[in-house]
């Protein structure tokens, strides 16, 4: 829908500008609703807890992103189960004394998940049965051999992950996992093996004409998803700190809807990290929110419920994307991030810092004082507190502004989106700081006037 | 000439040693069979049996292996040339037969009690079936993954029989085909939806919602041809649904239907347990004319098995034959081949792909009902299992997911493959995850016998 051909004037076709908009739009509703309803969400470690809880979701959508990439309709379905398994194997080895290197561990499982994509990929290949039923039956086979590897959950993680999934803090090992994994992906996209890899997914016939040698890069493609799926399993193993033969199942579906939010074409030839990482995010941000409305025993299937209409809903968009991009000629996802992300941080910080008074009676109304907690410590007094955060805020809007005039006088259509995710990165990181400085100001100031 | 005389007399050699490996097992048969405390009479016709059979097969594997053609060659070749060649030709399907008996005699000295009488004729036939498929297959155009799976499906039974006690049992054959029944009413709209080149995941959803939905409209005290008759036009319209958002989206549509399962098993939960303290499941009143339909002990004009197996047998020679004889079914076909020349024809797409999933609808919410009837509660979780079986039993069978290829009677006989597999499974004491398992292992061989896609270059 957003090939090459029918955008002249971008000069990099994957980025999919439009079909961001979406993605972007569900974003900043969700957090804006999710900083409304519950602010510990904007405190380091409401940010903290948060990037753990979604790092393996994330990680998940980027190794199905590699494949579905290659065509042939080549959504792993295993993903889940393939999470759950290195879990369950990397416990059990560990149990049997594999050393608890960093290094040994981190290659374990990344090999783990190479193997098995790779033996996916020649059956894909030599086999050329659809990837579907591979994805298909290593669906069912991985689940059965992970309740007899390891029947219920239980076992103990690598010591050395024994705190990484506290999520006390924002900048935690997950997050540079994360990190380094998106931008290890921004590094492959620069290089020929990923044009080829487009090339092929989008035609494959064409590509094999073209010289491009699709077996190589075809297992190329499996071997980058097995990579993400070890770091997603790393990150699984961190955020439950021990093994769970069935718990891993649940992130097939998570990240395959995750994927479609994010804008991916399950045919193959067009996916981009941004709208992964965005689509991972959202469906994160759409079970916090929901979590914080008491359904009582109906909190499930309301989550199930908005999944499904989310997935529906985002699917029909796709069909409305070409009337909008009609409308709407230069449209630039950094631009709008910046924007939308200007409003949701004012919120955050309007709700961090005057809803203060309010904070102690819910926390006693709720019977839950110590979910408040950081929000108590970050909150020295009201008056001085919503001064601090009219003044950030203003300062925020002064720094933004300039840089939305920018990019709109120097033509928005060229403006990559990954620019707009450092910015929002950056931005979340002085957030970040100044709450944690506010916060440690805040003791201090209570003990010194103690 | 020159071939025939050296076909023959390598085959004389063959054929000899043919008759010693027969002539042995059939004593070792005998021998065994005395040993065991069978009766004489029963120990020689078995052994003379196994020596029939074994020559005849040995004889018949011997002749295909023989190379038939050296018109061109001028000598004669020799008895040593002629046997490297025959490995050279036929090196793969040595090592592999090898293989397979490497790994019988390394379980029969493994495993204890695993060498007997029983275990040799199951790998016999297994093996005879193994060869026959490999070897016949490639003879049938249109119908080579039925003739597989049949070949699978005897296979397993003669196994399942031989192997596990009371296999073959009425009463073990009767839950076998009322589990079948549902698979095969459940896999009905699945494999009229891959016909035209979807997928409909939204099956299992809807099952558990029919099935949560018709005890809770039971609870509220409908009368329950009513209360069945809202379950299946309710499931209709969210087939109906799923068509019509999925239309436009035909390459998502695995994914739209996806969706749409998790909107209506959520919306359902939402729905019937407003206010309930606990979830997942309703226990409320069953009429008898519903379990009497589809539980285990129930009866059909007096005879002793559910109606839900007549059902099914109804409803798939109807499908089949309306497939194969009526124009509908035809245009299915041909929409599923080619969309554009399908719409050259007059042929509304959109009607048949709103129809298909009509269908689909329709038949989920039925398995639902029946599935009530069945376990006695309403239970969201009961559909669970279809989410891959549908999909597994359409391809197993040999309908293409790519639309166009395959049928509804190919479905059956994936669904009574995938049920007696899994009764056999059962019967040798594997647990759930084992089944799980091996059902993964299996299902890709089985599809790579017959639903491999030609090589890129042959594309061009």
């Amino acid at each position: 829908m957003f090939s090459e051909g029918q955008a002249p004037t971008r000069r990099k076709g994957d980025t999919s500008g439009i079909g961001l908009l979406m993605p972007i739009t569900l974003l900043f509703a969700l957090l804006i609703l999710a900083a409304l309803r519950s602010p510990s969400l904007i405190s380091a470690s409401g940010f903290g807890s948060a990037t753990i809880v979604v790092a393996p979701l994330i990680l998940a959508t980027y190794a199905l992103m590699a494949t579905v990439i290659a065509g042939r309709g080549t959504v792993d379905l295993a993903i889940g189960p393939l999470i759950g398994f290195i879990n369950v194997t990397l416990i059990q080895v560990t149990a049997l004394g594999m050393p608890q290197n960093i290094f040994v561990v981190f290659g374990f499982c990344i090999l783990v998940g190479v193997a098995y994509q790779i033996a996916m990929a020649l059956i894909v290949i030599y086999v050329r049965v659809q990837p579907i039923i591979v994805a298909l039956s290593g669906y069912l086979a991985l689940t059965g051999i992970n309740v007899v590897i390891q029947p219920r959950p239980g076992g103990m993680a690598p010591e050395f992950m024994a705190n990484w999934g506290f999520g006390t803090t924002i900048f935690s090992p997950i997050l540079l996992i994360l990190v380094l994994a998106t931008a290890g992906w921004l590094l492959f996209k620069r290089t020929a093996f990923y044009t080829h890899l487009r090339l092929m997914g989008s035609d494959e016939r064409a590509a094999y004409t073209s010289g491009v040698p699709i077996v190589k890069v075809r297992i190329g493609a499996h071997v980058m998803s097995g990579i993400f799926a070890g770091l997603a399993a790393i990150c699984f193993t961190a955020l439950i700190s021990s093994g769970d033969p069935s718990q891993g199942t649940n992130y097939t579906l998570s990240a395959v809807t995750a994927l479609v939010l994010g804008g991916a074409a399950l045919g193959g030839g067009r996916a981009s990290v941004a709208g992964c990482l965005l689509g991972a995010v959202n469906i994160y941000l759409i079970s916090y929110s929901l979590s914080t409305f008491n359904f009582g025993s109906m909190q499930s299937y309301v989550t199930q419920l908005s999944y499904g209409v989310v997935l529906v809903g985002s699917l029909l968009l796709t069909l409305a994307l070409p009337h909008i991009q009609r409308r709407i000629r230069s449209f630039s996802p950094a631009l709008f991030f910046v924007a939308l992300s200007t409003v949701a941080l004012s919120v955050g910080l309007h709700t961090v810092f005057d809803y203060q008074d309010l904070v102690p009676v819910m926390g006693d109304a709720m019977g839950a004082p110590e979910l408040y907690g950081s929000l108590l410590i970050a909150n020295p007094t009201g008056e001085q507190g919503g001064l601090l955060g009219n003044l950030l805020g203003i300062a925020f809007v002064g720094v933004t502004l300039p840089i939305m005039l920018r990019s709109l006088v120097s033509g928005s259509s060229r403006s990559n989106v990954q620019v707009a995710v450092y910015v929002f990165l950056a931005a979340l990181i002085f957030l970040t700081i100044y709450a944690l400085s506010s916060g440690f100001g805040g003791v201090s100031i209570s003990l010194g006037a103690n | 000439m020159d071939d025939i005389v050296t076909q023959s007399r390598l085959s004389l050699v063959v054929r000899l040693v043919g008759l010693l490996v027969a002539g042995g097992l059939a004593i070792a048969n005998i021998a065994i069979g005395i040993n065991q405390g069978m009766q004489v009479q029963l120990a020689v016709l078995t052994g003379l049996a196994t020596l029939a059979i074994t020559a005849w097969v040995w004889r018949f594997l011997a002749l295909q292996f023989v190379p038939k053609h050296h018109l061109t060659r001028e000598e004669e070749p020799t008895l040593a040339e002629e046997a490297r060649n025959v490995w050279r030709n036929h090196k793969y399907a040595t090592i592999a037969l090898g293989l397979l008996a490497a790994g019988f005699a390394i379980l029969s000295v493994t495993v204890s009690g695993f060498f007997n009488i029983y275990t040799v004729i199951s790998a016999a036939i297994l093996l005879t079936i193994l060869v026959m498929t490999l070897k016949y297959s490639h003879l049938m155009l249109q119908y080579r993954s039925s003739f597989i799976g049949l070949m699978v499906l005897a296979g397993l039974f003669s196994v399942g029989a031989m192997t596990v006690e009371g296999f073959a049992s009425s009463g073990n054959v009767r839950s076998m085909l009322i589990f079948a029944a549902f698979l095969g009413l459940a896999c009905t709209g699945q494999t009229l939806v891959a016909l035209v080149g979807g997928l409909d995941l939204s099956i299992p959803f809807v099952i558990g919602s029919a099935n949560v939905a018709l005890s809770y409209i039971l609870s509220l005290g409908v009368p329950s041809p009513l209360a069945f008759a809202i379950v299946i036009i309710a499931a209709g319209l969210v087939g109906l649904l799923n068509g019509a958002l999925s239309f436009k989206l035909q390459g998502q549509a695995l994914i739209m239907s996806l969706g749409v399962g998790f909107a209506v098993a959520g919306a359902t939960q939402i729905a019937t347990i407003w206010g309930a303290q606990h979830a997942g499941s309703l226990f409320g009143p069953v009429p008898e004319w519903l379990s009497n339909m589809a539980a285990m002990n129930g009866t059909t004009f007096g005879m002793n098995f559910p109606a839900v197996i007549l059902i099914w047998i109804v409803l798939a020679a109807l499908v089949i034959l309306a497939l194969k004889f009526t124009v509908y079914g035809r245009y299915l076909y041909a929409m599923g081949v080619n969309r554009t020349s399908a719409g050259r024809v007059n042929i509304s797409e959109r009607r048949y792909w709103y129809g298909v999933h009509v269908i689909s609808g329709v038949f989920s919410g039925f398995t639902g009902a029946l599935l009530l009837g069945w376990s006695g509660g309403g239970f969201i979780g009961i559909g669970d299992p279809y989410l891959f079986m549908t999909i597994a039993a359409v391809v197993v069978g040999g309908t293409s997911l790519l639309g166009g290829v395959g049928g509804y009677g190919f479905t059956v006989i994936g669904v009574l493959v995938l049920q007696v597999l899994t009764s056999f499974l059962v019967g040798i004491g594997l647990d759930f995850e084992w089944q799980q398992f091996v059902f993964g292992l299996l299902i890709l061989p089985m599809v790579a016998l017959y639903a491999r896609s030609p090589h890129i270059r042959t594309q061009i």
